[in-house]
């Protein structure tokens, strides 16, 4: 038996008011984690959700995106017959030949973001089943028109039913508003594939294709048929995979929250350090009694550790309580957050706190709570008891 | 005769303080039988307080043995100290040394949070001991809503709760008025002549010799006199002093 947990939670909750700095600064170490956590797990979500398991992608041979694939008029008219591919009600291959190209816009805020703006064919909507047209009507081909993802709608000059929107060389009436499910359809502005490829100079028509394969086909099958055709050098991959890869490029934000949270991280440690050296030379004497009751060093180091956690933990509550309120803040105040990091084009992500996120910020105030109790524990366990008492 | 609970043998305690040491306690020997009521006396600086943690195994002397119920202490290690005071022996400090955030009741069960006893047994024990020191009352109040003698009573609890053979008091009534301080020592006293305790206590009160069995007489870290208290008691002769 030893001290039990309810003296420390008592010392902590007993010098609340005095550690309130410090619980602010891991509050705020709490915050900056599981918001930026939030902001890289949104941003992969949203990609991740994009794919469809039954649809493939094509692109020309060594392109990671739509962005930098080509590919000719003519090898889109060899895949569309390819054996395995799905067809309509009306026995026509589900093809979706796109363009897509990165154009800047101007944003309401007059600052200028890259949209993935997709050229499509009417059966971009039968490949992409989850995309709806939820307001107006779908774009006419060689009419000018586009259709907008909802994320886009207000965030850009000229993005509503109605109005016209400015990029390439023209301006585009706005007909149809889209909707994906959160995914990063969401964020992309579609027009007619040919006039998108002749308004941005481009040779050929298309940078590459979505298909659905056919239920029951053989996928691995096609798509090595595909790849293996000598006339075209192409490579097909299922479509969730594809927006993987997407989300993996968004990794490299990791080591951007590293830079931001080791330095909120070692503030706040050193301020939970601080507030532990304070508590134990406050109560050197009471370290004393205790030693000379007899409870062991052990037992001081763990009560004093347990001490540091229990202020470290509520720290992580009011940053937890802070998180969630930011978070629905952002959400009310500023809506989706543009996101340049993976594709280059803007990702328009809706910041949602998960439970894994939080649960990361978690073991951040934790051990922020026990690597900065460390030290001061360290020191009342080696507290001799008869200099300790001398203290009073 | 039978073995002295306490003997001290030719005892010294040096404290190394930069460059100069400071000999807190020289060639003390003397003995002290079981249940008696001791009292250490002297001048500020002369050593009690060093020669009181000796005896409750707090504190290891420069030289000399220091053996307590048959233990000597010379030999047992700092974490085997520990568990030997927290069986043998009853703290008690001038400023009474409660834990700020526990209640009178859980400052109480302490010692016994160190012992093989199930939470109900313990504090079974520790209300018999706030009962015997007149608080069962009291027992869910913060040491903050006591007043002092009180607190010095909730400490008397902690420090018989274990039953232990020796109880150290060093300066028990020092930071108390007269009632007070006549309240505690009664309870030293019952403790020593009805419980069979051997009490050791320091104390200032020149009044205090009128309750004790015998006394000790300390300045500047020498034993200069052994003689008998008011309460009379002295079973087994005292010796002491330097050879
Ligand atoms: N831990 C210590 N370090 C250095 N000197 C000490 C220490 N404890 C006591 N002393 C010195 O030893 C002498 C005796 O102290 P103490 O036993 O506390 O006396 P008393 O209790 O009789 O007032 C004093 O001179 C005191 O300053
Ligand atoms: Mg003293």
């Amino acid at each position: 038996m030893s001290l039990p947990i309810s003296y420390s939670v008592r010392n902590v909750r007993a010098r609340l008011r005095r550690t309130s700095l410090t619980i602010a600064v891991i509050a705020l170490a709490v915050v900056a984690s599981a918001v930026f956590l939030a902001l890289i797990s949104s941003l992969q979500r949203t990609l991740v959700s994009t794919g469809s398991p039954a649809n493939l992608v094509v692109l020309r041979k060594g392109s990671d995106n739509d962005g930098s694939s080509m590919l000719t008029l003519e090898a889109y008219q060899a895949i569309r017959f390819f054996d395995g591919i799905a067809r309509n009600a009306e026995g026509q291959p589900i093809v979706s030949p796109e363009m897509v190209v990165q154009p800047t816009v101007r944003a309401v805020s007059g600052t200028r973001e890259n949209v993935l703006a997709r050229g499509v064919e009417p059966m971009a909507l039968v490949v992409h089943d989850r995309v709806r047209i939820v307001a107006g009507r779908m774009f006419r081909p060689s009419s000018g028109e586009a259709v907008l993802g909802a994320g886009t709608v207000g965030r850009y000059q000229g993005a509503r039913l109605g109005e016209e929107l400015a990029f390439g060389r023209r301006r585009w009436r706005v007909v149809g508003i889209m909707e994906a499910a959160g995914s990063s359809f969401e964020s992309e502005v579609w027009v007619d594939a040919r006039e998108l490829a002749s308004d941005a100079n481009r040779p050929f028509p298309y940078s590459g294709i979505r298909l659905r394969v056919a239920a029951g086909a053989d996928r691995d099958a096609l798509v090595r048929r595909i790849e293996d055709d000598p006339r075209y050098a192409l490579e097909a991959k299922p479509e969730t995979d594809y927006y993987a890869e997407q989300a993996k490029s968004s990794r490299s934000l990791y080591v951007l929250l590293v830079v931001l949270a080791v330095p909120v991280g070692i503030a706040a440690g050193l301020g939970a350090a601080n507030t532990m050296f304070a508590a134990v030379q406050a109560r050197t004497v009471e370290i004393g009694t205790l030693r000379a009751l007899g409870f062991s060093r052990a037992t001081i180091l763990r009560a004093f550790l347990l001490e540091s956690f229990g202020v470290a933990m509520v720290g992580f509550a009011v940053g937890a309580v802070g998180t969630l309120a930011l978070a629905a803040g952002i959400g009310a105040v500023l809506g989706d957050i543009g996101f340049t990091a993976a594709t280059f084009t803007t990702n328009l992500v809706a910041l949602r706190v998960g439970a894994g996120d939080l649960a990361a910020a978690f073991l951040f105030a934790a051990a922020i709570g026990i690597i900065g109790g460390l030290l001061p524990a360290w020191r009342a366990a080696r507290l001799r008891p008869v200099e300790a008492l001398r203290k009073a | 005769m039978p073995e002295p609970l306490i003997a001290l043998r030719d005892v010294s305690r040096v404290y190394r303080r930069g460059a100069d040491d400071v000999h807190a306690l020289e060639h003390v020997s003397l003995t002290i039988a079981g249940g008696l009521f001791a009292a250490l006396m002297g001048p500020s600086g002369s050593g009690k307080s060093t020669l009181l943690n000796l005896l409750s195994g707090i504190d290891r002397p420069s030289g000399g043995d220091v053996v307590v119920a048959g233990k000597r202490l010379n030999d047992l290690s700092e974490d085997a100290l520990a568990r030997w005071r927290s069986r043998h022996v009853g703290l008690i400090f001038q400023f009474y040394n409660l834990i700020p955030v526990l209640s009178a009741l859980e400052n109480v069960e302490l010692p016994l949070l160190l012992t093989a006893l199930d939470r109900r047994e313990r504090l079974a024990r520790a209300r018999l001991a706030l009962d015997v020191v007149g608080l069962g009352a009291r027992a869910a109040h913060a040491p903050a809503e006591l007043s002092g003698g009180e607190q010095q009573r909730v400490a008397i609890a902690r420090a018989i709760v274990t039953d232990p053979d020796l109880i150290i008091a060093d300066e028990p009534t020092g930071d108390l008025d007269a009632r007070n301080a006549d309240q505690i020592l009664r309870l030293l006293l019952e403790l020593s002549h009805e419980l069979q305790k051997t009490v050791v206590m320091v104390t200032h009160d020149p009044r205090a010799s009128e309750w004790v069995d015998i006394v000790f007489h300390l300045e500047k870290g020498v034993l200069k006199e052994t003689y008998a208290g008011g309460a009379g008691k002295a079973r087994a002769p005292a010796t002491g002093g330097p050879p």
